[in-house]
C-alpha cells in the first residue's frame, strides 16, 4: 500500500509531463510549420476517417440536401461500435456526405489528437538531433482509429487484409477506437516531453 | 443512372408493431431459455404466422444457435424499412443490369432494388393487402419473402453461417433467413410461411412486368444508396465475386465455387440445389430428395428457375418454342406440377446449412 508521500511524486511527475506537453503543444501551434502540419494532418485524418465510415465518398453528379424527420432521436441511434446514425445527406457535385453529428464529433476529436501529435513531432524533428524522435510513432498511433472506421459492415476490411472474421476479430475491432485514443494521448505525452522549449 | 431525390426533403420514421396472433411454438427447454434473447420493450408477444410443417434442418437447433455470432452491428443497427414507398417503373432511374428482387402477389407487382436492400436487409411491407417481409442477406446472396401477420421483422445484428438472423418484434425469436426456422426464443423450431421472391435484373423485370412498382430511396433513413459496402453486381466484383467468405461456413463443400449461385429448395425431408448457370444453359435439370424426383425449369425472360416436385417422373423437355410436359406445351413458371419454393443462394451458404445436399449441374 503506497503512502501519500509516495503518491505525490508520481502525481508531480504526471503533472509535469502534462504541463510540458501543453507547453510543447502551444509552442508548436505558434510556429508556422507546426500550425500548417496541424491543420493539414487533422483535416486529412478527418476526411480519411469519415470516408472509412463510408459517410463520405463519390457518387453520381447532383445537388441534394435530405434531412430525416426526427434528427435528434436518430443522431443517438447506434449503428455499430462508436458509430451512430446519420441525420442528413448532402450531395454537392460528385461528393456525397452523410452527416452523423456524433461521428463528426468523434472524428474531429481523433483528428485533433493526430494533428497535435504530428505538429509537435515535426517541431521536435526539426529541432536538435537528440529530439528527432516520435513522428513515426505519432502517425502510427492514429491508425487504429482509421481501422475502427472501416470496421463497419461486415466487417469488409477483413477481406482486404486477408483475415477471416470471427467473434475474436470482431471484438478486437470494437476496441480499436478506444485503443486509438489511448495511443494518441500516450504518444502526444511522449513526444511532448522530448521537445526542448529552446527549440520552439 | 441513379435516383436523386428532391432538394431539402423530410423523410419518415419507423412504424409500430401491430397486434394479433397465430399459433405458438414448442416450449423451449431450460437450457434453451437460459440463452434466449431478451424480449425488447416493444415486443408484444404476438407471433408471426408459422407453417404447419417444419423444414428440414441438417443440424439441431441448439447446434445452430451455438454457431450464432455478432455481425459487428447492434440490434437494428441495420434498420429495416418499416414504411416503404413505391414509384412507377417509368419514374425509376435504375440501370437495366441492376439486381432487383421481384414479387407478384394478387394484383400487386413490386421490385425491390438490391442497392437499397443492401443497406436495410428487411422491408416490412403490405402487398395486395397482406403484411409481408421481403428480406435480403448480402453475405449469402439470398432474397426471400415471409408472411409476417401483424408483426414486423428486424435485423438482429447476428449472423449464422454468414446468413442474416432476423428477429420478430412480437416474440423476439431469432430466425436465420435461409432456414426460415427459429433457432432461439419462444418460437424455436417453428417455420415461417414463405413465398417466392425472384432475383433478377431491373431490365428483365420491367420487360415482363411493365406496370411494376419500385421501392424508392425514401426509406426514412439517409444512406448513400449507390455505395455497396461489399462490392458490386453490375458487373460482379468485391465480395460477390471473391472465392473467400467473411466468416467460416458451417461446413465446406468443394463441388462448386463458394460464390456460385444455386437455385435451392428444401422440404421437410431434405435439400437440393441446382447450379443456376447450368440450369439457364440447359433449360431443364432433374434431381431428387430422399428418392422423390424434382425438376428445375429455367425462365430465360427473368434469368431465374422454378423447381417442381415430379414424383411420377413425368417428362419435362426443353423445346425450341418453350417447354413441354409429357409432350404438352407449358410455361416455365406454371407447370401443372406441385411447385417447390426455391430461391437463389451462394453455394457456400447453401452447403453450409445443408451439408450433403443434392447438387445438380
Amino acid at each position: 500500500m503506497s503512502t501519500d508521500a509516495e503518491r505525490r511524486p508520481v502525481a508531480d511527475r504526471v503533472g509535469r509531463l502534462v504541463r510540458q506537453t501543453l507547453v510543447a503543444t502551444r509552442g508548436a501551434l505558434t510556429r508556422r510549420d507546426g500550425k500548417a502540419v496541424f491543420v493539414v494532418a487533422s483535416a486529412a485524418y478527418f476526411l480519411l476517417y469519415t470516408a472509412g465510415l463510408r459517410n463520405l465518398g463519390f457518387g453520381p453528379w447532383g445537388y441534394e440536401l435530405s434531412i430525416v424527420s426526427d434528427p435528434l432521436a436518430r443522431a443517438v441511434q447506434p449503428v455499430g461500435p462508436f458509430q451512430w446514425e446519420s441525420v442528413a445527406l448532402v450531395v454537392v457535385g460528385p461528393v456525397e456526405l452523410l452527416v452523423s453529428p456524433l461521428n463528426v464529433l468523434l472524428g474531429a476529436g481523433l483528428a485533433t489528437l493526430v494533428g497535435l501529435n504530428l505538429a509537435v513531432s515535426v517541431v521536435a524533428w526539426r529541432g536538435p538531433t537528440a529530439c528527432r524522435l516520435g513522428s513515426g510513432a505519432s502517425a502510427a498511433a492514429g491508425v487504429p482509429g482509421l481501422l475502427s472506421g472501416v470496421a463497419c459492415c461486415g466487417p469488409t476490411i477483413v477481406l482486404v487484409v486477408g483475415v477471416q472474421a470471427s467473434a475474436g476479430v470482431l471484438t478486437v475491432f470494437q476496441w480499436l477506437l478506444p485503443l486509438a485514443v489511448v495511443a494518441l494521448v500516450g504518444t502526444l505525452l511522449w513526444v511532448g516531453r522530448k521537445v526542448e522549449p529552446a527549440a520552439l | 443512372m441513379h435516383t436523386r431525390r428532391s432538394f431539402l426533403r423530410g423523410v419518415g420514421v419507423a412504424g409500430v408493431v401491430g397486434v394479433a396472433g397465430c399459433l405458438g411454438g414448442d416450449e423451449p427447454s431450460a437450457e434453451e431459455s437460459s440463452n434466449e434473447p431478451t424480449a425488447t420493450s416493444d415486443a408484444t408477444g404476438t407471433p408471426p404466422p408459422t407453417a404447419e410443417r417444419s423444414l428440414h434442418l441438417a443440424q439441431d437447433i441448439g447446434t445452430l444457435d451455438g454457431e450464432v455470432i455478432s455481425g459487428g452491428v447492434p440490434k437494428d443497427g441495420i434498420p429495416a424499412i418499416d414504411e416503404p414507398t413505391f414509384q412507377a417503373a417509368e419514374r425509376a432511374s435504375l440501370d437495366d443490369g441492376e439486381p432487383v428482387f421481384g414479387l407478384v402477389r394478387g394484383g400487386d407487382t413490386r421490385a425491390y432494388p438490391q442497392r437499397i436492400l443492401v443497406h436495410h436487409e428487411i422491408v416490412n411491407d403490405t402487398v395486395d393487402g397482406d403484411p409481408v417481409a421481403v428480406t435480403y442477406c448480402p453475405l449469402t446472396g439470398t432474397a426471400q419473402g415471409f408472411e409476417r401477420g401483424p408483426v414486423e421483422f428486424g435485423v438482429s445484428g447476428d449472423l449464422v453461417n454468414s446468413n442474416l438472423v432476423m428477429y420478430d418484434r412480437g416474440t423476439d425469436s431469432r430466425w436465420p433467413q435461409i432456414l426460415a426456422t427459429a433457432i432461439d426464443g419462444p418460437l424455436a423450431g417453428e417455420t415461417l410461411r414463405e413465398f417466392r421472391v425472384v432475383w433478377t435484373t431491373w431490365g428483365k423485370w420491367r420487360a415482363v412486368h411493365p406496370g411494376t412498382e419500385v421501392l424508392t430511396e425514401d426509406t426514412g433513413y439517409t444512406r448513400r444508396y449507390g455505395d455497396d459496402p461489399y462490392g458490386q453486381y453490375n458487373p460482379p466484383g468485391g465480395y460477390y465475386a471473391s472465392d473467400r467468405t467473411l466468416f467460416e461456413p458451417l461446413s465446406r463443400d468443394d463441388r462448386a465455387h463458394p460464390k456460385s449461385v444455386v437455385v435451392g429448395t428444401r422440404t421437410a425431408d431434405g435439400a437440393l440445389a441446382f447450379d443456376k448457370e447450368s440450369l439457364l444453359a440447359a433449360g431443364v435439370l432433374t434431381g431428387a430428395i430422399q428418392g422423390r424426383q424434382y425438376v428445375a425449369v429455367a425462365d430465360d425472360t427473368l434469368s431465374t428457375g422454378y423447381v417442381y416436385a415430379n414424383p411420377d417422373g413425368r417428362t419435362v423437355e426443353n423445346r425450341a418454342d418453350g417447354y413441354s410436359l409429357d409432350g404438352e406445351p407449358v410455361a416455365a413458371d406454371s407447370l401443372p406440377l406441385e411447385r417447390a419454393l426455391a430461391f437463389d443462394a451462394m453455394w457456400f451458404a447453401w452447403a453450409g446449412f445443408y451439408p450433403g445436399t443434392g447438387y445438380v449441374n
